[in-house]
């Protein structure tokens, strides 16, 4: 398999979002057209410019993409729907990444955006029963774990709380977010109760929105103008799916580590190189299993980083400084993009009160149902 | 006689309301996989025709479980435990447990049974795992 560090250097030129709300009569085309111009004036190019276009989307039905650029002018680039769950956004942001790493686009756009849809999986087409009608309900695998790390490892519902308490509170700086209400650990705790000790406020909203992300190569940046300091280089790009469970372990959490391992490894880096994280948190039990998957924690020891700050913007490796899923929001096709535009402008010093000081390298983690794991690592050159 | 829910899962031991599991077993890579499926086998691919069923005591060990609080699918109604449960060795599936989280401690020996639910208006008989001294 080639390594992104084997062929063309990929940079991020602009991004563009459409901030993340819940279910509302804002057509698609408006939020999309919406993160596209605000990617195309980010990055100070037309739209001509952008040769090709994949649209990460779950819900919203065929030929989502070409429909909105048809408003953009009819330019007649190429332009390819990816729907990969959760992950559709990150999917198609590694589409576009790896065409321009591969010489056949100088300049290419992801951009993901969705509506609540019938939520109809394909699982559900699949006609295997199951043992535990809950069975294929993420929200109850990582519940029943995080009830076993209680026993196991001394993990309190305080620590899940503490999770999503630090995640509503970022999302509360952050124009784009869904939720935005700071909260204490105890409101936290004290919302409704949904499965074992997670409480709805421990885990991410469903909503709508969008976000883009222009990828561009060093050719098109000198040709287009594009101003040293402003491009944010893209180091790794990883997916792969799960194998079978071993031991207690979810599959997607022992996925995780070998994405991120892989990561790591094409981008060569160590965990301890990066500055700022935004991974997966539907669930507020996942930001600590990750951090100790990823190795900003020993395995074992995710709350202890939590609670020392290791993992609030100004410690160690901010996590989810936009908010998370649990706080900016989960609209399934632009998240992985959302987390895109959140650390290009970490990487640029361009985050408000929301700046990890110094921010050089980030990665983006998302997790896709199935399942599937993909990670990007952003470098500021 | 009531029908069972999903009778591609489980089948009645002949011993009143016990269950016996329906695994597949793999005549290529000789292991045990469960559900057992029309699809082949999930552990070396081999086509359907080399998986036979292979009914096993609905006898396993409970590992952790929770109360759910909420209606996170159609065929619950909360509260209702389920739990996760080493079937087999080596593997776990999540499993919906009878009455209240009250009585299960993790590591406890907890056997398959078959309990009337409501389904479409219907009578059904579904599986649910309670403590082996219980039955």
């Amino acid at each position: 398999m080639a390594n992104l560090s084997d062929m063309r250097p990929v940079y991020v030129i602009g991004v563009g979002m459409h901030p993340y709300q819940f279910a509302s009569d804002t057509l698609y085309i408006d939020m999309g057209l919406t993160a596209v111009r605000g990617a195309l004036d980010d990055a100070g190019i037309a739209f001509p410019e952008v040769e090709s276009a994949y649209i990460g989307c779950t819900g919203i039905g065929m030929a989502a993409g070409r429909i909105m650029f048809n408003h953009l002018g009819s330019t007649g680039l190429a332009c390819t729907q990816v729907e990969n769950a959760s992950a559709s956004g990150s999917s198609a942001f590694q589409m576009a990444v790896l065409e321009v790493a591969a010489g056949r686009r100088d300049v290419s756009l992801a951009v993901g955006v969705d509506k609540t849809g019938d939520q109809i999986r394909a699982v559900q087409k699949e006609k295997v029963s199951r043992l535990s009608d809950t069975a294929t309900i993420p929200l109850v695998k990582y519940a029943l774990m995080a009830e076993h790390l209680k026993k196991e490892k001394g993990l309190s519902a305080e620590d899940l709380a503490m999770v999503a308490a630090k995640n509503h509170t970022n999302a509360s700086k952050n124009p784009n977010a869904q939720f935005r209400k700071p909260r204490t650990v105890e409101q936290v705790l004290a919302s409704t109760l949904v499965a074992g000790t997670t409480t709805s406020l421990m885990c991410c909203p469903r909503g709508e929105g969008a976000a883009a992300a222009i990828v561009a190569s060093e050719d098109a940046i000198r040709r287009l103008g594009i101003l040293g300091g402003k491009p944010i280089r893209v180091t790794a790009s990883v997916l792969q799916s799960e194998t079978p469970q071993v031991g207690r372990e979810i599959p997607s959490v022992t996925l995780a580590q070998r994405v991120a391992e892989m990561a790591y490894d094409e981008a060569g880096i160590k965990a301890t190189d990066l500055d700022c994280v935004e991974l997966h948190d539907a669930f507020a039990i996942e930001e600590i299993l990750y951090t100790e998957t990823f190795g900003l924690a020993p395995k074992g020891a995710g709350q202890h980083f939590l609670r020392d700050g290791g993992s609030a913007i100004g410690g160690r490796c901010c996590v989810n400084s936009s908010g998370g899923l649990i706080g900016q929001g989960h609209p399934l096709g632009p998240t992985g993009l959302g987390q895109v535009h959140e650390l290009t402008r970490q990487l640029r010093g361009e985050n408000g009160e929301r700046q990890q000081p110094g921010a050089r390298i980030g990665m983006a983690h998302m997790i896709g149902l199935g399942s599937i794991s993909i990670a990007h690592i952003l470098t500021k050159d | 006689m009531t029908a069972l829910e999903k009778p591609d899962l489980y089948e009645l031991d002949g011993t009143g309301p016990g269950l016996k599991l329906i695994f597949g077993r793999c005549a290529a890579c000789e292991e045990l996989h469960f559900p057992r499926t029309g699809y082949g086998c999930p552990r070396c691919g081999a086509r359907p025709e080399q998986v036979t069923a292979e009914a096993r005591a609905g006898q396993a060990t409970l590992l952790t479980f929770i109360t759910l609080h909420a209606k996170l699918a159609p065929g619950i109604t909360p509260p209702c435990v389920v739990g996760e449960a080493e079937i087999a060795p080596g593997m776990i599936e999540e499993v919906m447990l009878s009455g209240g989280a009250e009585q299960y401690r993790d590591g406890m020996a907890i056997v398959a049974r078959a309990e009337e639910v409501e389904r479409d208006g219907e009578t059904r008989l579904a599986c649910r795992f309670a403590p082996e001294e219980e039955v």
